[in-house]
């Protein structure tokens, strides 16, 4: 598979930017409505699908876009394309605090499972697939859903996480216990399961729900610490819009207001 | 650093990692190659590995199992030596050796077939228990209204007539509401708190509420053919109260709206409950009963029977001629179905004797046109 090699600088700290250097008639894809900013030279063209060799017919097509809308993404994948004579510039940014994480897909063995919507940008080439979790329990309890977004190929990859990223190589038969919503991608040879917590008190008063996600090696895995749906719940429970208790000083209660009384971690 | 020769692998290389024993977390990159039924590992910076098949334990693993775990005992660790193989690589060491795969193969469909069943009933337990609440929904129904004391009913019953009177004045006085009394004391039996009311509407329609509210419009007065034509009518009506009909459908109703709630969401937008009285449908076997019994008290009343018959004679063809369909059929079984299933009723009933109700008729239906009329000039039908 020929993939694109391209050269690429992340910017930022909380909230980065990728800026992906291309080559003359080189090209990168990325999500719909990430694009930051772009040189003279660099068409966008918009493609049904995810632009990867694999999709030959109209049919190949439509599954592409098929499985994207799965995923919860767009139909279209914007084609970043350098037609100019020198190296030109596209850069692409996080939708939310976090890090992006560039990942070369011929390190990795080619296939890397990911979260879904975790995707942001790739050289061209890279085929954006689903991966459907085919463990019930994993699906309901892992919190991944049962949808995760599988990217082949071999050229980079990059996908963003939340808040702080932890990168880890397990080690054939070691286990990492994950708080679920956590899990930003691993690959395949990694297995993601899911176990109980072991005890209803835990389960009920300790904020980490019923289950942990578990992954054992041996592979690499890419964890974040802050889950989006989670500063959502956080950020909605301090809008006073949404009924939560906003305030715009300390209170009295200070920190421990209705808001925090009730509220779960996730 | 020894390279497995070209000439001796019986395919191209196979792409896989490998993880020694006592290694690091990151293992090699290592090639797979079969020949003379051992495996071939070479892998960049060690020396290449033979390993014979009978040594080889092969387990699937990873996402979805699409990974194969290929272990060999690790000489003096607790841990093998690992390799893992890509499923879309593995097909020629699955030629070479099938007999290792089967158990991996095994996990796979299993895993395959928990997630079918488990799919399965994620979508039809939902189905099932919203199939057993509609199937267990009369039998429901029935212990609930067998629970509903009579003050409940009657309360019930008041809140629709204020209702009605909020939609339209009731005629509580002068010839016609007499007319609709003496028509009721008649077909009343001694021991039943009937009330019946005349409501000031154009539109032919009768309704039973609970606890013995009986509203008849004007409009159906004003249709009506005879004084017997309205008894038949009320005496229906009031089959419907004896039976607890609209007491039945209230009910049913308020299950229903749990049901759909609890299937999607809120709806509580739809709700009204008993407000909607006059817009209650019955089931055609409740329609069927309520005709029985109404002939039954017609010829218990000594009133003629024929009149319920005539009634709905009347009405159709009312309904050929003109253009508004009477609301009372809107919710109702077919006319001439209807029609039939009175005559043979009737046809079946023993011939009794009967004494005339003694109402001016005519007088009755011209003031009752009137009312309507007047109703129907001046606020006209929404």
């Amino acid at each position: 598979m020929a993939m694109d090699v391209v050269d690429y600088e992340i910017f930022g700290n909380e909230m980065q930017y990728v800026e992906v250097e291309l080559d003359p008639g080189e090209a990168a894809i990325g999500e719909a409505g990430v694009m930051m900013y772009m040189q003279d030279g660099i068409q966008m063209d918009t493609i049904f699908g995810d632009g990867s060799a694999q999709q030959g017919g109209f049919f190949g097509k439509l599954m592409g876009a098929g499985k994207r809308l799965l995923t919860g993404e767009s139909l279209f994948t914007t084609v970043y394309h350098n037609e100019g004579r020198g190296k030109r510039r596209v850069a692409f940014a996080a939708p939310y605090p976090g890090k992006i994480v560039p990942v070369d897909l011929s390190t990795v063995g080619g296939t890397l499972i990911c979260q879904k919507d975790s995707f942001l940008a790739a050289a061209k080439g890279v085929s954006l697939g689903i991966a459907f979790q085919k463990k019930i329990g994993v699906g309901l309890f892992g919190g991944e859903g049962f949808i995760m977004q599988k990217l082949d190929g071999d050229g980079m990859a990059f996908i963003h996480a939340g808040g702080t990223l932890m990168e880890k190589t397990l080690a054939p038969g070691e286990t990492l216990r994950v708080d679920t919503g956590c899990v930003v991608a691993f690959q395949p040879s990694v297995d993601f399961d899911i176990q109980y917590a072991g005890k209803i008190k835990t389960a009920l008063f300790g904020g980490e729900g019923l289950f942990f996600a578990t992954l054992s090696g041996p592979g690499k895995v890419w964890l974040q610490s802050l889950p989006l749906s989670r500063m959502a719940d956080r950020i909605v429970m301090a809008s006073r819009a949404a009924g939560g208790g906003g305030k715009e000083s300390g209170s009295v209660l200070g920190g421990i207001g209705l808001g925090s009384l009730l509220g779960d971690d996730e | 650093m020894s390279a497995a020769p070209a000439s001796t692998a019986t395919s191209p290389p196979i792409p896989a990692r490998y993880y020694p024993a006592g290694g690091d977390a990151h293992g090699h990159a290592a090639r797979l190659s079969w020949q003379d039924g051992a495996l071939h590992v070479t892998v960049d910076d060690l020396p290449a590995l033979t390993v014979s098949a009978a040594r080889l334990r092969v387990e699937a693993r990873g996402f979805n199992h699409s990974q194969w775990a290929l272990n060999w005992a690790g000489d003096g660790h607790d841990a093998p030596h690992l390799l893992i193989v890509d499923d879309a690589v593995a097909a020629p060491l699955r030629a070479v050796m099938p007999g290792h795969f089967t158990g991996g193969d095994r996990q796979r469909r299993g895993s395959r077939h928990r997630f079918g069943l488990g799919v399965g009933l994620l979508v039809l337990l939902p189905l099932l228990f919203v199939a057993a609440l509609l199937l267990s929904l009369d039998p429901l129904t029935d212990r609930v209204v067998s629970h509903i004391p009579p003050e409940v009913e009657r309360h019930i019953g008041e809140a629709v007539l204020a209702r009605t009177r909020l939609e339209g004045p009731l005629i509580e006085a002068g010839p016609a509401h007499e007319a609709l009394q003496t028509i009721g004391r008649r077909l009343a039996r001694p021991d039943e708190a009937l009330q019946f009311h005349l409501a000031e509407r154009p539109e032919i329609n009768a309704f039973a509420a609970p606890g013995g509210v009986v509203v008849v419009n004007s409009g159906l007065m004003a249709r009506a053919a005879s004084a017997e034509e309205v008894a038949g009518v009320l005496a229906h009506e009031i089959a419907h109260v004896e039976l607890r009909h609209s007491l039945r459908q209230i009910v049913r109703s308020a299950g229903l709206r749990v049901i759909v709630a609890a299937l999607f969401g809120d709806f509580g937008a739809l709700g009204g409950g008993a407000a909607q009285m006059g817009e209650l449908k019955f089931s055609r076997d409740a329609e069927r009963e309520a005709d029985r019994r109404a002939l039954e008290r017609l010829a218990e009343a000594r009133i003629a029977p024929h009149g319920l018959l005539d009634f709905f004679r009347t009405l159709s063809s009312l309904e050929g001629g003109q253009g508004t369909l009477p609301a009372l059929f809107s919710t109702h079984p077919a006319n001439a179905e209807r029609i039939a299933w009175i005559e043979s009723a009737l046809a079946r009933q023993a011939p009794t004797t009967v004494q005339p109700l003694g109402i001016n008729w005519s007088s009755i239906r011209q003031i009752a046109d009137n009312a309507s009329q007047e109703k129907g000039t001046r606020n006209p039908k929404e």
